[in-house]
């Protein structure tokens, strides 16, 4: 019942931010609300037994095979651990870019997080859609009312691309829905057995919409634009959180259910995401705008962890999902500081910036940790994920550990030419702006802790994750 | 009894300890303060690693401290652990032992600068990141200290950040090394499939079964290779060296000829037992280290700024070390290590007395003469540079001829060309001393003698680089390699090389080295006290002389093959996939739904009696569907 929690408490703060536009301590209670879900969140984890645990089992609307039955293993616990980690910095963030109406932009963002927990609890097929399109809708609104320049535009694209893969999804559900022996729960999923045949088009059916997500190439075509004009929050939101639903929904829903499809496309989808990997890589290089850079980057390591994940093998599919928790922390501390600066010198440009260093040692001094760990430096967390992702993908091939490889290379070429053109070099604008005070620091130096301790020592993460990988594994020879 | 579990972590943990408490407290410290924490943390770590060396029983082969599971997942045990061999002992001797005088001279060298207490954090860090590459159990950890050392690397070259030019130079050090960090990676990924562990012990153990020539052994090495070529600046990675002296010269002495350019050879000699059976990747090894080692001393001639000629001269060096391990030689590739810490480290800590008693200046054509000036800095530096040119019974002497003779052993055109390399060698190294040190003053500032802490490390590795050679005298010479046999405890394929040659061989090749490089130096002393030499524009040269000057254009030859296809593909890729692939794929999806949208909300007309009829028409459709395909 610990679980349920989860999803009350976000909702209940939100409804009432709603209904009561406390304007000046909307923030303060958001917070708080978020740091009660952690709180619970580890206690769960503390209580974690192992397997898959069953926190709630009511029928709902049989007629649909709709139960509201919640539960967690391994793989879910760290997703609802990532949520709960993800959103009280989220949340802090929104102290430095003060949006109008904070009750609203608190709400949405609750919201969020309630259905992201949907999404990680669901254990029934239809649940787990609902919430998964659900999470959608108040990040749409934060995106359409407290957006740049353009916004209506992009973000329209984005959700009509994003319900495109949706509409997909659903069908590929209903699809399954209506097999024979399918109960509605998301386990009957692994039990379908398809024929072959079948399962190599409804492959795509399902996958299009985590492909979206995610993205992987060529379907990231959403995402800068998104990335530039959305409130910070916004893109924390979909880069730190939502995105992981795309590796969550490929691992619970399309690995289970079409395995022959996975492994009949096995090889497209990983040359495709290593493609998209170095892709981004090289692109990322020429970008102007932190936020853009922050995007490509992020599909760039997105891409390694999707080849991970469909290497199909205990080191591949372990290293992706730490990937997805290294991923959260790191693309948080890059966006926030992102945020920092934008804060301060009024634009994510960086042609705009340079020499900063000498205005703000500290906020550089964090800055380069962050980049660090963003091209995964051992003893850094992603360093642990890419690693064990590099072994999964040489079982494959060993070219395609090569590709995934050269992106050590590409990714310090553009991250530390970033870094350069934000911090080093003369004082070109004499910019008058403070360094990092206590608000900047009470988010970057948790996070960096985060990377580093997990980095070093990796274990409990490790644990959480093996023993459901290796079930996963044991349903298909 | 030495509890090797408690204080072997503690040799890498000290310096690190220095670097965050002085980076945390960084601007409450002055340069004095946090250069004597920084030297105390390391000069700790090495009296640690005096009682770990003499406590050590080289009968037990070595001992391994686990600190912590890492990469632990079922199927794969990589732990963080150290390993305390005779190899991981001479390197951290050397590491802190040089590096407490390194650190030691830092603070008179860095005394004026306002980010001193900055420097002498990123310093003990790097010692850190040094100390864990080479006391790491397995491949993964060396990597940790592998890329540690990059980093820190990085972070000092650029140390002066207001400067786009010494920014770019820290870049392209990262990037080269990482590229280099590639075929680390794969190799270690391969060496873990085939043998399921990379702690070291446990592989040189499983590869004594290998097959001789193993295709996947020789690709694992080859990998390994380029791994080495970036970190210890070999052809065709080396470029990044040279440019790497825009960091403060101690930097230069510590980590760009002492220590983390040697991580190469330390890896191969850590994967003896591999290269061992993979003659092809030693022979690639050979020719690597005997390119690099003439290449860059032929730049090391007709450079004018005085640490790039011992840039030069450090890649060329590390090639001598390269060919070494080639030959399987792994003994004399750790000597010429050792010895080459010393001498180099004195050059450069020389050089850098230089800078600060002219106020900068790093020009040679802009010195001289200041033999009488700077009296202790003089004489260190005639040490260092009689050591580097092999002058009989100094270090170098001892350790370049063995790397000789094993070349000689090889095949005499290696030897040749090395010979060659060596008289390049005294040649430059001569011409930067006597251009230095000789004639009259060509510059304006007044010099000084720098201070005790300056002055002191100077001495103290001058009467290394003097006497170095003893710790692994020949048999000719009386000794009994004493290093090699020591090392040969830690694995078994480094003992495994013996000199075959006859002792009059082995005289003649030494005879022979010594009357040539005898004559360079009298050739020297023509050029450059005679007359005074200086170079001018190399426009004016003849076309070599202009192409080997200008470092046989080897960075415009990158620049131009890599790093501008590289910017045109970013800026190419981004337009033609991006803007006409990527978001017209998404915009037809948004067409198509905006499209259908209006096609259908012409349907929907408002027009009752349309609405009907259209009803009407569906339901009468689906009855004739119905009644068609029912099979009753």
């Amino acid at each position: 019942m610990t679980a349920l929690l989860l999803l009350l408490i976000p909702f209940v703060t939100a409804t009432l931010l709603m209904v009561l536009r406390p304007t000046e301590r909307a923030r303060g209670i958001a917070l708080g609300s978020t740091l009660a879900s952690l709180a619970v969140a580890l206690v769960l984890w503390a209580g974690f037994p192992g397997g898959t645990v069953t926190d709630l089992h009511t029928a709902w609307l049989p007629s649909i095979a709709l139960d509201f039955s919640l539960g967690h293993d391994g793989i879910g616990l760290l997703m609802l651990l990532l949520t709960s980690v993800a959103f009280p910095f989220i949340i802090g963030a929104g102290y430095g870019e003060r949006l109008r109406h904070p009750s609203l932009v608190n709400a949405l963002l609750l919201y969020t997080q309630c259905f992201l927990y949907g999404v990680f609890l669901a254990q029934n097929v239809v649940l787990f859609y609902i919430f998964y399109e659900l999470s959608l809708i108040p990040v749409f609104f934060l995106l359409l009312y407290w957006g740049g320049e353009h916004r209506r535009s992009i973000t329209v694209r984005f959700f009509i691309y994003t319900l495109l893969g949706g509409m997909a999804l659903l069908f590929g559900i209903v699809y399954c829905l209506v097999q024979p022996g399918m109960d509605g729960s998301m386990d009957a999923l692994g039990r379908l057995q398809l024929p072959v045949g079948t399962q190599t088009w409804l492959f795509w059916a399902l996958f299009l919409a985590f492909a979206i997500k995610l993205p992987i190439f060529p379907f990231h075509g959403w995402q800068p634009d998104t990335y530039t004009v959305a409130p910070m929050q916004g893109v924390m939101v979909l880069a730190a959180v939502m995105l992981k639903m795309g590796l969550y929904g490929v691992v619970k829903v399309v690995l289970p259910a079409v395995p022959d499809g996975a492994l009949y496309w096995q090889r497209t989808v990983i040359v495709l995401s290593l493609v998209g990997a170095v892709y981004a890589a090289i692109i990322a290089l020429r970008q102007h705008d932190l936020r853009r850079l922050i995007a490509y980057s992020s599909m760039s390591h997105v891409g390694v962890m999707c080849a991970g994940l469909f290497a199909w093998n205990h080191f591949g599919l372990t290293g992706a999902l730490f990937q997805a928790l290294a991923h959260a922390v790191l693309v948080l501390a890059m966006l926030y500081i992102t945020g920092a600066l934008k804060e301060r010198t009024g634009t994510s440009g960086m042609g705009a910036m340079g020499g900063l260093k000498l205005r703000m040692p500290r906020l550089a001094v964090l800055f380069m940790l962050v980049v660090m760990n963003g091209i995964s430096l051992p003893l850094f967390q992603s360093f642990v994920g890419e690693w064990l992702v590099f072994n999964g993908l040489w079982e494959v091939d060993r070219w395609l550990t090569f590709m995934a490889v050269t992106t050590i290379v590409l990714g310090a070429i553009y991250m530390l030419y970033a870094y350069q053109r934000v911090m080093l070099g003369p004082d070109k604008w004499q910019l008058e702006v403070h360094d990092a005070g206590l608000r900047d620091h009470l988010v970057l130096v948790p996070l960096i802790a985060i990377t580093l301790v997990l980095g070093a020592y990796p274990g409990p993460i490790l644990e959480l994750v093996d023993g459901p990988a290796l079930t996963l594994l044991s349903l298909f020879p | 009894m030495v509890n090797t579990g408690v204080l072997a972590p503690l040799v890498p943990l000290l310096p690190l300890l220095g670097a965050v408490v002085i980076g945390a407290l960084r601007r409450r410290m002055g340069a004095v303060q946090a250069g004597a924490l920084a030297t105390a943390m390391i000069g700790a770590g090495f009296a640690i690693s005096l009682v770990l060396f003499a406590g050590f029983d080289t009968a037990a082969g070595g001992t391994t401290v686990r600190l912590l599971d890492w990469m632990a997942v079922t199927g794969m045990d990589i732990p963080l652990a150290l390993r305390v061999d005779a190899l991981s002992l001479t390197m951290m001797l050397i590491v802190t032992g040089v590096g407490t005088l390194i650190h030691l001279y830092s603070i008179g060298y860095m005394h004026d600068d306002p980010r001193a207490a900055t420097f002498f954090s990123n310093l003990n860090l790097f010692t850190f990141c040094m100390l864990v590459l080479v006391m790491g159990s397995n491949f993964l950890v060396t990597f940790v200290g592998w890329e540690g050392v990059g980093l820190c690397s990085y972070l000092l070259i650029g140390f002066w950040y207001t400067r786009p030019d010494y920014n770019y130079a820290a870049r392209k050090a990262f990037v080269m090394n990482r590229i280099g960090d590639v075929g680390m990676v794969l190799a270690m990924v391969l060496l873990f499939h085939l043998f399921g562990t990379l702690e070291y012990a446990a592989i040189m153990d499983k590869a004594a079964g290998m097959r001789w020539n193993d295709p996947l052994l020789v690709t694992a090495t080859l990998l390994l290779v380029l791994g080495a070529t970036g970190k210890s600046a070999q052809v065709p990675l080396f470029t990044w060296l040279p440019d790497a002296m825009a960091g403060p010269t101690p930097v230069s002495a510590l980590i760009h000829a002492a220590t983390m350019v040697t991580a190469g050879i330390f890896l191969v000699v850590r994967g003896s037992v591999l290269f061992e059976l993979a003659p092809f990747t030693q022979e690639v090894i050979v020719w690597v280290g005997t390119a690099t080692a003439l290449l860059a001393a032929s730049i090391g001639l007709l450079q004018n700024d005085i640490k790039k000629v011992l840039a030069y001269s450090t890649v060329s060096q590390l090639g001598y070390m390269f060919v070494a391990l080639g030959t399987g030689a792994y003994g004399a590739a750790m000597f010429h290590v050792t010895t080459h810490a010393f001498f180099k480290a004195l050059l450069f800590l020389g050089a850098g007395s230089v800078i600060h008693a002219l106020g900068g200046e790093q020009d040679i054509r802009k010195m001289g003469g200041l033999k009488g000036k700077v009296r202790t800095t003089y004489l260190t530096f005639l040490a260092g540079t009689a050591a580097i040119s092999g002058l009989p019974l100094l270090s170098g002497f001892f350790s370049k001829d063995l790397i000789m003779a094993h070349a000689f052993q090889h095949g005499p055109e290696v030897f040749v060309l090395l010979l060659i390399g060596a008289l390049f060698t005294a040649f430059y190294m001569f011409r930067l001393l006597f251009l230095v040190f000789f004639g009259t003053y060509r510059g304006e500032a007044e010099p000084h003698e720098s201070p005790i802490t300056m002055t002191l490390p100077l001495v103290v590795l001058a009467v290394l680089s003097v006497v170095g050679g003893v710790l692994n005298l020949p048999h000719l010479f009386g000794g009994n390699e004493a290093l090699k046999h020591y090392l040969g405890t830690a694995a078994a394929g480094i003992a495994n090389e013996e000199l075959v040659l006859s002792a009059a061989t082995e005289i003649a090749l030494m005879a022979v080295t010594l009357v040539l490089v005898a004559l360079t130096i009298v050739l020297a002393h023509a050029r450059f006290v005679k007359r005074t030499t200086l170079e001018g524009d190399p426009a004016a040269m003849p076309p070599l002389k202009r192409l080997v000057a200008e470092r046989w254009r080897i960075d415009e030859l990158y620049a131009r093959l890599f790093e501008r296809p590289y910017a045109w593909l970013s800026r190419t890729l981004h337009r033609i996939g991006e803007e006409r692939v990527v978001v017209p794929l998404m915009n037809g999806v948004g067409t198509v739904a905006i499209r259908t949208g209006q096609a259908l909300r012409k349907l929907q007309t408002g027009n009752a009696s349309f609405h009907l009829l259209a009803m009407a028409a569906g339901i009468i459709i689906f009855l004739l569907i119905t009644l068609l395909t029912d099979p009753r």
